[in-house]
């Protein structure tokens, strides 16, 4: 990669990393010191500033995943390939935390840490789909065949995207549906302030994982192709002699 | 017991160290809590995405090092197309 280019997006990676952290430290100190605490919940409703916008970043880890995938069976390149397959690690990062803070949440507002509702199971699907594309990359080779089966996964698991996001009012259950369409249940400017916020910051970290991730792929690939030049050119013997 | 805390008490003894804690009573906390417990969630925040930046840091150097050895074997592919 030319020099200049690489010296550009290590720019942009640091500025972006430094302003996530310093809107991470505002985000918490907001949170816990200026947003309101919620008058029948309590302190553990803070929950919901970080659980939400994970939920969020979730969803943003499964789209790219999906747009890899999709774009890899189109046309397959190595680029494509570690996309897709940044967004899937993306989606389990987050689907861990957000299945992490929901039952923390729910032990306090429903006095249990898991119910079978709707939105959790599909939920709990939709992280399980992540992690067996996880499971899959990391111990079923990474030839032609193995990655078009993982992009067919990465299409498949998209589909219950929506399933997740309308369990709600399709099916009912005990998971607060405080943002709607019509402006959202939260009743105090600061607690939009907030999460606002949350849905920003967390969307520069799941750009930021995925960057990370898809350059680390991209950078596993390259080292695969110049061991197989190596090879071809004789390189290995030399070494070895 | 004499105050370590005057100018002109006398070196403490090995005998004169504390062997229990005592609670503060009567008066407020030294440290607030509350900022103590925000402030460890802001640290391990700053933390997890110092580290991202460490990967980050690490694999441009994995990349200039990948860079040299691309060098490497195109010099040697050419060498031995030469030949």
């Amino acid at each position: 990669m030319p020099r200049a280019r690489t010296q550009r997006q290590d720019a942009l990676f640091y500025g972006l990393l430094t302003l996530t952290a310093i809107g991470f430290v505002a985000e918490i100190f907001l949170v816990f010191f200026k947003v309101p605490t919620e008058a029948r919940m309590g302190i553990v409703q803070k929950i919901f500033y970080f659980h939400v916008p994970n939920a969020y970043a979730f969803y943003i880890g499964a789209v790219a995943c999906f747009i890899g995938s999709v774009a890899y069976l189109v046309r397959p390149t190595d680029a494509r390939d570690a996309f897709a397959r940044a967004g899937a690690s993306a989606s389990v990062t987050f689907g861990a935390v957000v299945l992490t803070t929901g039952p923390l949440w729910g032990a306090k507002a429903w006095g249990t840490l898991w119910t079978w509702d709707p939105r959790l199971t599909t939920m709990l699907l939709s992280f399980l789909i992540y992690l067996a594309y996880i499971v899959l990359r990391a111990f079923a080779g990474d030839g032609a065949g193995e990655r078009r089966f993982a992009a067919a996964l990465g299409v498949l698991g998209a589909a219950n995207l929506p399933i997740i996001h309308f369990s709600v009012q399709k099916w009912g259950g005990q998971h607060p549906t405080v943002i709607t369409g019509s402006g959202g249940g939260l009743q105090h400017p600061d607690m939009k302030i907030a999460l606002g916020l949350g849905f920003l910051l967390f969307t520069l970290l799941a750009v930021l994982l995925i960057w990370v991730v898809a350059r680390v792929e991209l950078g596993r690939n390259r080292l695969r192709r110049a061991e197989e030049d190596a090879i071809d050119v004789g390189l290995d013997r030399r070494t070895e002699a | 017991m004499s105050d370590p805390t005057q100018p002109n008490a006398a070196p403490p003894s090995p005998d004169s160290r504390s062997t229990t804690f005592q609670p503060v009573t009567g008066e407020a906390e030294h440290y607030s809590g509350e900022g103590l417990l925000v402030s460890a969630y802001a640290l391990i925040w700053v933390i997890l995405l110092a580290w991202v930046g460490l990967v980050w840091r690490k694999q441009s150097a994995l990349d200039a090092r990948l860079d040299d050895l691309e060098r490497e074997i195109e010099k040697a592919d050419a060498a031995s197309a030469r030949s």
